[in-house]
């Protein structure tokens, strides 16, 4: 049985103009020590998917469908019993190391609490599991560290602490919402090796969210590309790289500027991602797609196998995938 | 506690207006201490063969009308101001920061709730809470207590309610709450020590509100029972006497002012002290 399953997911979000469809037919699973990535742009659904699995989304938001964690639903999960659950069985590294520490307490503290909390361990076994943790981040001086303040830390340093934060109760799935999106390059992949090694070496499973994707191809076993609030495209990440299928996939692919490439005018998606609180009938990429027919419009295309475990969701699919991406969008 | 340009203490000697309300604010105190065991002359018991009588080295600033030492007076209303003062806020500040955290942390309809209870007593001049408030349990200290109390509740309601939510929205309440802690422990543990500076400013403003209510409220003879002296009675029996006595009702009316105005400046001073980036800005 899959460790974690999600089933036709759906997130509603009040906004002023009214519901916000941000999560629509999300369904994937995840199996122990296997790591998923989930890629696209701002306002796709991803970070939104994430908060739905955790349990925190925003004030007013409704959710449908099914989060499975072993025999448990997430979403009908009381509150008082969620609160045993993050933490300790999913654990969530967030965008903005440098404001996701309170400023008021000391490094060493904020490791302790979730060991004091989840773990019920005593001070003075709490504040040497804290020292292990923060070195095993690889904090240089974790001993001097653990009564310094957050200000007193750079912001690579920062995310190794929530990471370890993050560890600190053993979860079976790790969350990393955009973990090197704050970060400059160097210190990116180093967090990301961090990352990725910590996972396979206490067996947890990965989700890595990113709009990154060469952070996604190098990190991850499968790839989920979300568009719209929906999946458009996943599978395999060597299958899905091999042979992106979905015009969305292509274009995005395409714009991403190569090293060593020639000198030439990035390839762009014309338009902008659609309004979540007016979403069209049909394919949510019709919009923007070149490949646009009214049957697309129409109805919502069915997800079509593209290779094994790889499926996307476009009617035209062999249109799609005969012409090269930087031709399609010219 | 250190910030940009040295430590607190090193800041809080550079801050005149901080440093002006410190040394009135702890004059005040120091008098009502004094008083507590010693006093030049007589405050409360009455010596008719000594009334009205100018300033001198026996009577640093005269006698009243029934022959009290104003100068002692003075020093005992600062122990009932103070006392007022203190509890009054005390009872405002506990009771609304808790309301105010506790909607700020359920949000939804107990936030609306709490909101409309602070809009419907603000509602009511505080004046005429007291007044009713007399009217059903009688005048006196405690009156005067319990009304400017109630008064505080709302006002330390919606401050905290305000800035707490300003806490939730950040990403460490976030990630706290990714670390599966309640709201309860999240309240304790990041929202109230990142608003306390805050609600201290306002404690000190509300106790400058909190003895100009108690002369008001005294002033109508609704606070303090005599013999207890108080600031608002000696200017309401000097009243009386104000074109016979004018310096009688200039001394309690002075003592009120610079009260009042070392702890908004000590107020003031503390919000420059402890939120660095609102003193670079000027």
């Amino acid at each position: 049985m899959s460790l974690l399953r999600v089933e036709n997911l759906e997130v509603t979000l009040q906004t002023s103009v009214g519901p916000a469809r941000a999560v629509r037919d999300v369904s994937f699973q995840l199996e122990r020590g296997q790591s998923l990535g989930i890629v696209g742009e701002s306002g796709c659904g991803k970070s939104m998917t994430a908060l739905a699995l955790m349990g925190l989304l925003p004030e007013g938001a409704t959710t449908a469908g099914r989060v499975m964690l072993g025999e448990d639903d997430l979403l009908t999960m009381p509150e008082n019993e969620l609160c045993g659950v993050r933490g300790n069985r999913l654990a969530m590294i967030f965008q903005e190391p440098m404001t996701s520490l309170n400023p008021l307490h000391t490094i060493g503290a904020q490791v302790m609490e979730p060991l004091l909390l989840h773990r019920g361990l005593h001070k003075s076994e709490a504040r040497d599991e804290a020292y292990r943790l923060l070195d095993q981040v690889g904090i240089p001086n974790a001993k001097s560290r653990l009564d310094n303040y957050p200000h007193q830390l750079s912001g690579g340093q920062r995310q190794r602490v929530m990471i370890a934060l993050a560890l600190s109760c053993d979860p079976d799935i790790l969350i990393a919402d955009e973990p090197t999106t704050a970060l400059d390059v160097t210190i990116q992949s180093q967090i990301l090796d961090l990352i990725e090694q910590l996972v396979s070496r206490l067996g947890m499973s990965l989700i890595l969210i990113s709009h990154d994707l060469g952070v996604i191809s190098e990190s991850v076993d499968r790839v989920m590309v979300m568009y719209g609030g929906t999946v458009v495209e996943s599978g395999p990440t060597q299958s899905l790289f091999h042979a992106l299928a979905h015009p969305y996939t292509r274009g995005l692919f395409a714009s991403m500027p190569r090293l060593g490439g020639k000198r030439e005018r990035l390839t762009t998606i014309p338009g902008t991602v659609p309004d979540l609180a007016d979403l069209p009938t049909g394919c949510t990429f019709a919009g923007r797609c070149p490949l646009v027919t009214e049957a697309c419009r129409a109805a919502p295309p069915p997800r079509l196998p593209v290779a094994d475990g790889h499926e996307a969701a476009c009617i035209h699919l062999d249109l799609a995938t005969a012409a090269r991406p930087s031709e399609l969008f010219s | 506690m250190s910030g940009p340009g040295g430590s607190f203490l090193a800041r809080a000697l550079r801050h005149r207006s901080f440093m002006l309300g410190g040394a009135l604010t702890v004059g005040m105190l120091g008098m009502a201490a004094i008083s507590l065991f010693w006093t030049p002359g007589e405050a409360i018991s009455l010596n008719v063969a000594h009334r009205m009588r100018p300033p001198s080295l026996e009577y640093w600033l005269g006698t009243d009308k029934f022959g009290r030492d104003i100068f002692s007076m003075l020093m005992a209303g600062a122990q009932n101001s103070i006392t007022v003062g203190v509890v009054a806020v005390s009872i405002g500040l506990v009771a609304g920061v808790i309301l105010g955290a506790w909607a700020s942390a359920k949000r939804g309809w107990i936030e609306e709730a709490v909101m409309r209870f602070s809009d419907f007593s603000f509602a009511f001049p505080a004046i005429l809470s007291a007044i009713m408030l007399t009217a059903i349990i009688g005048p006196g200290g405690v009156t005067s207590i319990l009304a400017i109390g109630i008064y505080n509740i709302p006002v330390f309601a919606r401050l905290t309610r305000g800035v707490a939510n300003a806490v939730w929205a950040r990403e460490f309440v976030l990630a706290a709450r990714a670390a599966g802690k309640g709201a309860v422990r999240i309240t304790i543990e990041h929202v109230l020590p990142n608003i306390l500076s805050i609600i201290i400013v306002q404690a000190t403003i509300s106790f400058a509100i909190a003895i100009l209510a108690e002369a008001a409220l005294s002033y109508l003879g609704l606070g303090t029972q005599p013999p207890q002296p108080s600031w608002g009675r000696m200017l309401s029996e000097a009243q009386a006497l104000i074109f016979l006595a004018p310096m009688q009702a200039i001394y309690p009316g002075v003592t009120i002012a610079l009260s009042v105005f070392g702890l908004n400046l000590l107020g003031d001073g503390l919000r420059d002290l402890l939120d660095p980036r609102l003193a670079r800005k000027r």
